[in-house]
């Protein structure tokens, strides 16, 4: 029997869920819209990429957020890969310890770790700029990269590397032939995942960038400062679309792992 | 678990164990832990002309943050962190129930509609709100329509604005430890509470909230220390008057360039994160015995 404060509660749950998409459709319908004006529809237009596409400033902008990116993802799922299947060989006291100080960076405000990595900057005499802007990403997007490789090397069955080593592969070739292709599914995922948050992140560059490596976030932050223009909706738009994209790649069930933790599904 | 290595293999095991986890080992030892300690080193320190440190001890930085003006505005920022996780937090419950009420096929579904929001660019939410607020925007000729307000509304910036952008950004992390937590339960159980006669209210306060707890504290405390170091949400949708801890992080690096003191103000960040941490760190043990 269903009371009917359940039907209220989930009327709200789909008020809430609606709620989420109210302000992501609304972005990707003005991003058409014909009016200087952001809000006021005024007719159908595709200007707004036009601009976009010629606008150098923020096309520069992309160009260092991506290389960013692919440097800071790539380095992250390397040294994920490598903590995980050296934390494998840890005695399990070892491995907590190093898993804590490896997830530690979850738990700090994202803020804290900016300033932190400003002051080595500072004290090193570093100037700014991508290589420190790719170091700041990777403290930021390591643990979501370790969260995602740790929890699939677990779940591997350790006999199938030992089988590879009884039936005469050494250690690299076992890794090569047997543990990589198992993994390659996870590594993925946490490759695009680590892609997309150093992609959107504004925190961390905020401290860490220098001349000429302004990225796309902080050059949109200081666009929006001035205001809203239709044409910051239509890259928007175009963020939404990469966001899609990018789930479909990680696939769901990684995105259980990482958002939920564990692999159970539900029953 | 692996058998113990033959002892002769033993150093070249030990080595190879050590450079797998040098590059993940460095980084957090290099780019974490003595950056975290450099910050409190500068937290004493008098800063020079330029933006940086000239070392030195002094308490000088800790006693500026005691000004009325700073004071307000880490009263400010715990009041609306507390806020934001409350809200969060019951929002968050009421649609993970929603969610493991459903069949197992339509779940997948509703997770995936809470993972697209969470995963769209942050800067890309929070300008959203501009669209929809702004006076004669999408939000305003529905109020107009339905004769709640008549004519352009000055909506944004407000604290308002503010708060519901940041209700928006967290409201999707605070949605899966509670889904994670609930989605084990056996429907039957909350069938059976009600079938023995409890009512609605009570199947939720004794049945499920007692074993969604873990995932509400999970919740919580992803809601409530993030919140604090916000800064573009107070900017964008509140027109930087009424500053989180963040904000005032970023101006003392940014615009005072009084590195001491900005660092100063990260670490009562942290000890505020720590402080939040044990209780609910001991919130957490306090459940695991009450249920053991």
């Amino acid at each position: 029997m269903k009371s009917a404060l359940d039907t209220v509660t989930a009327w709200l749950a789909r008020g809430v869920i609606a709620f989420l998409y109210v302000p992501i459709v609304v972005v990707v319908v003005l991003s058409f819209n014909d009016s200087d004006i952001t809000y006021k529809w005024a007719g159908f237009t595709t200007r707004w990429y036009g601009e976009l596409a010629r606008d150098t400033e923020l096309l520069d902008a992309l160009r260092v957020s991506a290389e960013v990116a692919l440097l800071s993802a790539t380095l992250a799922t390397g040294c994920g890969l490598l903590a995980a299947m050296g934390m494998a060989r840890l005695r399990p006291r070892w491995r907590a310890v190093f898993s804590g100080g490896l997830f530690l960076p979850l738990v700090i405000p994202e803020i804290v770790l900016g300033v932190a990595l400003l002051s080595v900057f500072g004290s090193l005499h570093a100037g700014l700029g991508l290589t420190t802007l790719v170091l700041g990403h990777l403290v930021v997007t390591l643990p979501y990269a370790a969260l995602i490789i740790l929890g699939a090397h677990g779940a591997l069955d350790p006999a199938l590397e030992e089988a590879a080593t009884d039936l005469g592969c050494n250690t690299w070739q076992a890794f090569r032939r047997v543990t990589l292709p198992l993994l390659r599914q996870a590594l993925l995922a946490a490759w695009l995942l680590c892609f997309t948050i150093s992609f959107g992140n504004i925190v961390m560059s905020t401290f860490t960038n220098g001349v000429g490596t302004t990225t796309l976030p902080l050059r949109v932050y200081s666009l929006l400062k001035v205001g809203l223009t239709p044409e910051i909706n239509a890259l928007g738009t175009l963020l939404v679309l990469f966001t899609f994209l990018i789930i479909l790649g990680v696939g769901l069930r990684q995105m259980r792992r990482v958002l939920l933790g564990g692999d159970r599904t539900p029953q | 678990m692996t058998a113990p290595p033959p002892a002769g293999a033993g150093a070249r095991r030990g080595f190879l164990t050590a450079a797998l986890l040098a590059p993940a080992g460095l980084t957090v030892a290099g780019l974490v832990l003595v950056p975290l300690l450099l910050v409190v080193r500068d937290s004493f320190a008098t800063p020079d002309l330029y933006g940086g440190t000239k070392g030195g001890f002094t308490l000088a930085n800790y006693r500026s943050l005691f000004d009325p003006v700073y004071l307000k505005v880490f009263g400010y920022s715990l009041g609306m962190a507390a806020l934001n996780a409350a809200v969060c937090l019951l929002l968050g419950y009421v649609v993970a129930y929603y969610l493991v009420s459903r069949a197992p096929q339509r779940q997948m579904l509703l997770l995936l509609l809470i993972i697209v929001p969470f995963w769209t660019d942050f800067l890309v939410r929070t300008f959203a709100w501009i669209n929809l607020l702004s006076p004669g925007g999408p939000v305003n000729s529905l109020t107009d329509a339905v004769g709640l307000t008549h004519g352009p509304a000055q909506w944004i910036p407000s604290q308002g604005a503010s708060f519901v952008g940041l209700v928006y950004a967290f409201l999707p992390t605070a949605v899966f430890p509670v889904y994670a937590s609930l989605r084990g339960v056996d429907p039957a159980l909350g069938e059976a509470a009600r079938d023995l006669g409890c009512g609605w209210w009570r199947v939720h306060t004794k049945v499920l909230l007692p074993i969604a707890r873990p995932g509400l504290l999970a919740a919580a405390l992803l809601t409530f220390i993030p919140t604090l170091g916000v800064f573009v949400i107070p900017v964008l949708l509140g027109g930087g008057k009424n500053q989180l801890v963040g904000n005032l992080i970023v101006t003392l690096y940014t615009e005072f360039r009084n590195q001491p003191m900005g660092a100063a103000a990260s670490v009562v960040l942290l000890v505020l994160m720590l402080v939040s941490l044990a209780v609910f760190g001991t919130a957490a043990r306090r459940l695991r015995r009450k249920t053991a």
